[in-house]
């Protein structure tokens, strides 16, 4: 119903309330943003907090214009992007069809599902010095903590969506003469798709905090290792202009992520 | 020549000759039997209603015509060949949740063909056609969620015919239904069948929609599955719900109903005696 009221030309005095409705998620959260940045800015000014330790949203806006200034800033994002952007796309690329594959071979699960879910719930960053002896430090062995970090969380979401594939559906199609490729194709993947993107999701989430460590230790250049030396000069203002800007980053893929997810969900009944 | 006159005359007949299902008992290598030798012959262009107490093995039968669960023992011929896997000589219509909740009315219509590999440049038209044959031209572009459940049962009717199989089967279709919805299905049925007079099965609880749509009543009994009666519908065609108050009808329905309360009687003893 609402995609006809939609596209068709609303009474005036109406437009208004429509774009307030269709618009209020992001004027309510910016507003939330703001708020609390006036917060922090006044509790700092007011005394409330130390201002030394917690920084303020004034002191971090002259700490950014020093950055973007002096800092080859857009260098360290660039070999964050990169380190980040060859570990998601390798994750993509094994956990999807891996997923896909665990999700329909039993054989498979008995053989692999334990070592994956050990390490899956293992704390990654175990694996660290490991990575530095096999890889050395740099981009090598960053794409690596970022591709384990980002690759289970897909992988073990594929495997769910295709296991709880309502099996009504697949027989329903075999009915119909479908070969198990058409079943699998027309009917576990697509019924998966969901399951899939929530996994991409939270992916990004993994492999940003993946990066970010990863650069903290095996890097000497990225917003991680940018970050890990403002933080041991105790430039805290300096620290959080990084930390917002890769915060910025995940939030901003994990959006698309989620208008892709709602673009796909259109036939579900809305929540 | 004499080999096409012959599939005229046996395409869409099917014959079933002692057949016996069983299923394996969850949790233990106990097989249990839940249809067992049944035979039934089901003409070419004839309307059959499958009736009987819930658990009865109506499901399973059909399943086996469908050729989606293996036999035990017995044959099933459809056309003189036997039925082994499913085939585009048969076409099933599910109880619920069958259709792709991600596809269109359309799309639904359309998955059938393309699943038995329909040409291409005619499987978005023919899909349309049997949309509109079922009344639902508008709301081809609607997803199944968008639908009321004798909607969706309309679609899996659709998706059924399109494929144009000899022989339509059919469980419980309108068991979801509420009672207007399912009489106002059943003419709707009917008016499509006569068109080309497809041979039909129809799995039924309720005795008066198996009496009004049927030109033969299986009535099954139970422990294990098996066909006790199959009674002839003596009504003329078109049904109308005149029909439903005749005398005749009345007597048909006082059998049906004898049967399956004799049946549950013997269930509630044996479960009585356990
Ligand atoms: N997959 C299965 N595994 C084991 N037993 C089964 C299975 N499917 C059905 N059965 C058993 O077979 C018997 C017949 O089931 P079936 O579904 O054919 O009954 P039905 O006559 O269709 O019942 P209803 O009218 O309730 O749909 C039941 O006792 C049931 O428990
Ligand atoms: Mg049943």
């Amino acid at each position: 119903m609402t995609a006809i009221t939609s596209t068709q030309g609303t009474v005036a005095g109406e437009g208004r309330t429509f774009l307030f409705k269709r618009y209020y998620r992001p004027i309510v959260s910016t507003l939330a943003v703001l708020g609390f940045l006036l917060l922090w800015e006044v509790a700092v000014t007011l005394g409330w907090v130390n201002g030394r330790f917690t920084s303020q949203p004034t002191q971090i806006y002259r700490a950014a214009l020093v950055i973007f200034a002096e800092d080859d800033f857009g260098w360290h994002c660039g070999v964050s992007f990169v380190s980040f952007a060859l570990g998601f796309a390798m994750a993509l690329a094994v956990s999807i069809p891996l997923g896909l594959y665990l999700g329909v071979s039993r054989w498979g699960r008995l053989f692999l599902e334990p070592p994956l879910m050990a390490l899956y719930t293992a704390p990654r960053i175990v694996l660290l010095p490991i990575l530095i002896v096999w890889l050395g430090i740099g981009l090598a062995s960053k794409v690596a903590i970022v591709f384990l970090g980002a690759v289970f969380p897909i992988m073990v979401n594929t495997m769910a969506g295709v296991r709880g594939a309502d099996h009504r559906l697949a027989t329903a199609a075999r009915a119909f003469g479908a070969t198990p490729m058409d079943i699998f194709l027309k009917v576990l993947v697509p019924g998966s798709l969901p399951a899939i993107l929530m996994g991409v999701r939270l992916g990004v989430g993994r492999g940003v905090l993946s990066v970010v460590i990863g650069e903290m230790f095996v890097s000497e250049a990225g917003i991680g290792h940018q970050i890990m030396t403002y933080g041991q000069a105790l430039q805290f203002s300096k620290l959080l202009v990084y930390a917002f800007t890769i915060s910025l980053f995940g939030y901003g893929l994990t959006v698309a992520v989620r208008m892709l997810e709602d673009r796909i969900r259109n036939w579900r009944p809305s929540s | 020549m004499t080999q096409t006159l012959q599939d005229m005359a046996t395409s869409g007949r099917m014959e079933i000759r002692d057949l016996s299902i069983t299923y394996r008992k969850p949790k233990s290598d106990e097989v249990f039997t839940a249809v067992d030798g049944v035979s039934l012959t089901i003409e070419k262009g004839s309307f059959v209603t499958i009736v009987g107490s819930s658990g009865c093995g109506k499901s399973t039968l059909l399943l086996a015509m469908a050729g989606l669960i293996p036999k035990a023992s017995g044959v099933i011929t459809l056309g003189g060949l036997e039925v082994t896997k499913p085939g585009r000589d048969r076409a099933m219509v599910f109880q619920d949740a069958s259709l792709l909740p991600w596809r269109t009315v359309h799309g639904n219509v359309r998955f059938a063909l393309e699943l038995q590999r329909w040409k291409r440049d005619d499987i978005d038209e023919r899909a349309l056609r049997y949309v509109r044959m079922v009344g639902l031209g508008a709301f081809a572009d609607y997803h199944p969620h968008q639908l009321s459940g004798g909607m969706r049962q309309r679609v899996n009717i659709a998706r059924a015919l399109c494929v144009d199989p000899d022989v339509l089967l059919m469980d419980e279709p309108f068991g979801a239904l509420d009672a207007q919805t399912r009489e106002v299905m059943c003419d709707e049925l009917l008016r499509i069948w006569e068109r080309d007079k497809k041979t039909a099965v129809f799995v039924t609880h309720a005795i008066d929609e198996a009496i009004f749509l049927g030109d033969r009543v299986v009535v099954m009994g139970r422990n294990p599955g098996h066909v006790r009666d199959v009674i002839e519908i003596d009504l003329p065609r078109p049904r109308t719900n005149a029909m439903l108050d005749s005398a005749a009808f009345v007597e048909y329905r006082r059998r049906l109903r004898e049967y399956i309360a004799a049946d549950l009687a013997a269930l509630q003893m044996v479960e009585a005696l356990v």
